[in-house]
């Protein structure tokens, strides 16, 4: 597993993740959420999207294994915060970029960014604190 | 403002969620590129942690077995915020309604066979031009009484 003192200010990482039709439904049964504007492309079109939107929680899930990835070990996320600007829809490609803004002891922080095929941010203000530490 | 002030400090819960192994696996699955279930299913792609999911590897780690992604608190916090949405008291437009923002506070592994219970409470009532913010915090413990994670939840809706 990383070390403490393998993590430095100035790291980068990034993980990519394509929105294939069934993950909307894929999500909402592992979630629990099947709030309609997820399953069903008539409610997603009512709503004004080209069909169903992918639950913000997915892409924020994605956002947290950016940062375990990054960490090594899922434990040592302590904080994970975010805005969601722009809905997902099926067919997009987002891309998760990460960045090691500190390193102050052993609390490690981070700062990432989401986006999609077209460079539009899916989210914003995504931070994230950790503890790199020996446990 | 459509939501009264009077609902600041409404209360959600004690919501009771028990963890199985399974649930941790179609939640990596899902999230991680794979394929959920027991038939026709796949597992996560190789940019998912091991830990999450695959035993053997889990088995061998610091944590001597699985431990859920952090995101998998979605699955069990979710609920005092869903029941906030939902709430005919608060009479709030769903289809009006986006998931604006959320906090994860992590304080402890989620493991299979954990018990764990969610309350939550209105913590944020706000007009900002014709948008409505609602915000509810929760707080999840497990069954040895230890904090496991604590949620910022915030729903944006358009007037």
């Amino acid at each position: 597993m990383k070390r403490l003192q393998d993590f430095t200010v100035g790291d980068t990482f990034e993980l990519v993740r394509e929105v294939d039709p069934y993950r909307p439904v894929y999500y909402a049964g592992a979630s629990g959420d099947y709030n309609p504007i997820h399953i069903d492309p008539a409610v997603g079109r009512a709503a004004g999207y080209q069909g169903v939107i992918l639950q913000g929680m997915c892409t924020f899930s994605w956002l947290s294994d950016t940062c375990v990835g990054y960490l090594g070990d899922p434990a040592r996320l302590l904080r994970l915060r975010a805005r969601f600007t722009k809905p997902v829809q099926v067919g997009d490609v987002i891309r998760i970029e990460g960045r090691c803004v500190a390193v102050e002891g052993d609390a490690v922080k981070l700062e990432l960014s989401a986006r999609n095929q077209r460079g539009e941010d899916v989210l914003k203000g995504a931070v994230a604190e950790a503890r790199a530490g020996e446990r | 403002m459509s939501v009264d002030r009077k609902h600041l400090g409404r209360r959600y819960g004690p919501f009771r969620f028990q963890v199985s192994v399974e649930q941790i696996r179609d939640f990596v699955a899902a999230t991680g590129g794979g394929v959920p279930g027991h038939a026709f299913s796949s597992p996560p792609d190789r940019y998912h942690h091991p830990w999450t999911w695959d035993e053997e590897a889990a088995k061998a780690s610091p944590h001597g077995g699985i431990v859920a992604p952090p995101a998998f608190a979605t699955t069990f916090a979710i609920e005092p915020f869903a029941r906030a949405c939902s709430d005919p008291e608060l009479a709030v437009n769903v289809l009006r309604l986006v998931h604006g923002e959320q906090e994860f506070e992590f304080h402890e592994p989620v493991r299979p066979g954990d018990v764990l219970e969610t309350e939550g409470e209105i913590t944020r009532l706000q007009e900002r031009g014709n948008l409505d913010f609602v915000e509810v915090t929760t707080t999840t413990r497990n069954q040895h009484g230890r904090l496991v994670v604590k949620g910022v939840w915030t729903a944006i809706i358009r007037n």
